[in-house]
């Protein structure tokens, strides 16, 4: 199970519900005043962080003291963080203030996110039914995991750019002790790394939130240089407007718009297309909240970026690229059990007031029903009824 | 033949702009049962087709949905007219006799009724001018 990168912090929240409300995948409650994410149910689309006002939720990710602790360190740069350079010059300049940072390398992860991309259009080209869905988002392949299983086989077994490209550094650098550093734009990308989560399978070992780093990196600019050309069809595959488009492929952003395009999906309806290739970010990566730069701007960069000398996509052998996104969550309940649940969380929730309030913490009714029936919470939670009862019992008679 | 589950949904005739609504809620009740995936697809594919049906071709309807305890999954489409003078021709892919109206929005394909019979587990039709009905089922693998 992947940790959720989504962090709370008790002392700056003000116990509004925002967050809880925001939830596209009902994962966050409050309880005893906290608010708690659920693994099970987060797909780290960040949709709380942006809703919450006070700052009480965050995004963790590794900071750069991680560094000291290896012999040799390489920092990862997706196309994204290299589309808020308006020139080359500011692109070298750039690169040579990562590695300022305190890196022994700093590794451009265009031109493999160029080949991923190729890939994706290859392999869904030859899909004999419906169309495949481009698996290089970890909030769309957990999305599809919790929310829209019946879609999970549509899915391109691809894996993402950062963890093909420290595998391959890892057999390069064999034997030494190997720090590899991802810079992350959004929330989502936090969580392909091992820490802070420990123990998993990633190939990543820290994961670094550009916000977090862009103080530094902006002390470095404008210092030196580091001779750097790009892949055009990598820099192209963070933003729905400049990728290539065709008519049989669909491509949008925003998480409301890929919803419904999922939920159409579900009923069979959008089979003529060959690729779903979707950002649930607005204006695609380059909108992701942890860059500094505006989306508007970065789109007319990458047109300018890929206007110069530039290398083609990587060439690494097929089978390297794939990996599992997925991490399905088997539900081991027999027929019988599930339609037992079902109906006695639809009993359940016949005695609940259904405004859906979140008052008692849970998102809506249905889910405090679950909880009820699991046996975690009792209906006396419920604040509406409470306040109904209470209130007949403190003036019997009247009425 | 145990149900423990039953819901009825109402389909208008010509209700274009709720085209849909019936199998979105049957799609949401299965997945809060935890049907599984592969079914659930097919369940999805063949009420939306069907439910389009009744709004281009049928005067509305009733939809039913019965769920029992052995895990089958009936679903139940009746229409009350005109019927479908032949269902042999209906059942071939390519066939259509969808309006203008239906087409210019992107229906009526002939698809209709073959792909519902591809995906359930059982397909049933009767017809006659007083309405059709459309017997499915799917079998929920244990």
């Amino acid at each position: 199970m992947r940790k959720t990168a989504v962090t709370y912090t008790l002392s700056r929240c003000v116990k509004c519900l925002k967050c809880v409300k925001a939830c596209p995948t009902s994962a966050l409650t409050m309880e005893n005043n906290r608010v708690h994410v659920s693994q099970d149910r987060c797909i780290n689309c960040a949709k709380c962080i942006q809703a919450c006002h006070s700052r009480g939720l965050i995004a963790q990710g590794s900071t750069l003291d991680d560094i000291d602790s290896y012999d040799y360190t390489v920092a990862m740069v997706p196309s994204a963080l290299i589309s808020i350079c308006s020139t080359m010059e500011e692109a070298e300049e750039l690169f040579y203030a990562i590695k300022q940072l305190g890196f022994d390398e700093v590794v451009d992860l265009s031109p493999l996110e160029g080949q991923l991309m190729h890939e994706t259009r290859h392999i869904s080209s030859e899909m004999k039914e419906g169309g495949g869905i481009a698996s290089f988002c970890p909030v769309i392949n957990r999305l599809i995991e919790t929310t829209y299983p019946m879609l999970i086989d549509h899915l391109i077994p691809l894996n993402y750019a950062s963890e093909i490209m420290a595998k391959q550094i890892r057999k390069r650098e064999n034997g030494d002790k190997i720090g590899i550093f991802l810079c992350c734009e959004c929330e989502a990308k936090l969580t392909l790394a091992k820490y802070p989560y420990g123990g998993s399978r990633f190939e990543t070992d820290h994961a670094l939130a550009l916000v977090d780093i862009f103080p530094r990196i902006r002390q470095n600019m404008k210092q030196g240089r580091m001779p750097v050309t790009f892949s055009r069809e990598g820099l192209q595959s963070c933003n729905p407007a400049v990728m290539l488009q065709r008519k049989e492929y669909l491509i949008a952003d925003g998480y409301d718009k890929i919803s419904s395009i999922l939920n159409m999906e579900e009923f069979g309806l959008l089979d003529s297309f060959k690729l779903l290739y979707l950002y649930p970010c607005f204006n695609g990566c380059i909108g992701g909240h942890l860059l500094w730069g505006n989306s508007y701007l970065s789109k007319n960069n990458i047109d300018e970026l890929t206007g110069h000398k530039r290398i083609p996509p990587t060439d690494l052998p097929i089978e390297e690229l794939y990996g599992n996104v997925i991490s399905e969550q088997k539900d081991n309940r027999s027929f019988k059990e599930k339609m037992q649940f079902f109906r006695q969380v639809n009993d359940m929730l016949e005695k609940l007031p259904g405004y859906d309030c979140s008052a008692c913490g849970m998102q809506t009714c249905r889910i405090m029903a679950e909880e009820i029936v699991k046996g975690s919470k009792k209906i006396s939670d419920c604040r509406v009824l409470n306040a109904v009862t209470g209130g007949h019992n403190d003036s019997k008679g009247t009425d | 033949m145990n149900t423990i589950l039953q819901k009825k949904f109402t389909v208008e005739r010509d209700d274009y702009a709720n085209a849909g609504m019936v199998s979105s809620a049957i799609k949401t009740t299965l997945r809060q049962v935890g049907v599984d995936p592969k079914v659930m697809r097919r369940i999805a594919v063949a009420s939306y087709e069907a439910e389009i049906n009744m709004i281009i071709h049928a005067y509305g309807g009733t939809v039913y949905l019965d769920v029992t305890e052995e895990g089958m999954i009936h679903l139940i489409f009746q229409d009350t007219g005109p019927g479908i003078p032949d269902i042999e021709k209906a059942l071939t892919p390519g066939w259509s006799t969808a309006s203008q109206k239906a087409r210019e929005l992107g229906f009526g394909a002939g698809m209709g009724l073959p792909n519902i019979r591809r995906v359930s587990d059982e397909f049933d039709i009767e017809s006659s001018p007083e309405g059709t009905s459309l017997y499915l089922t799917f079998r929920v693998e244990e």
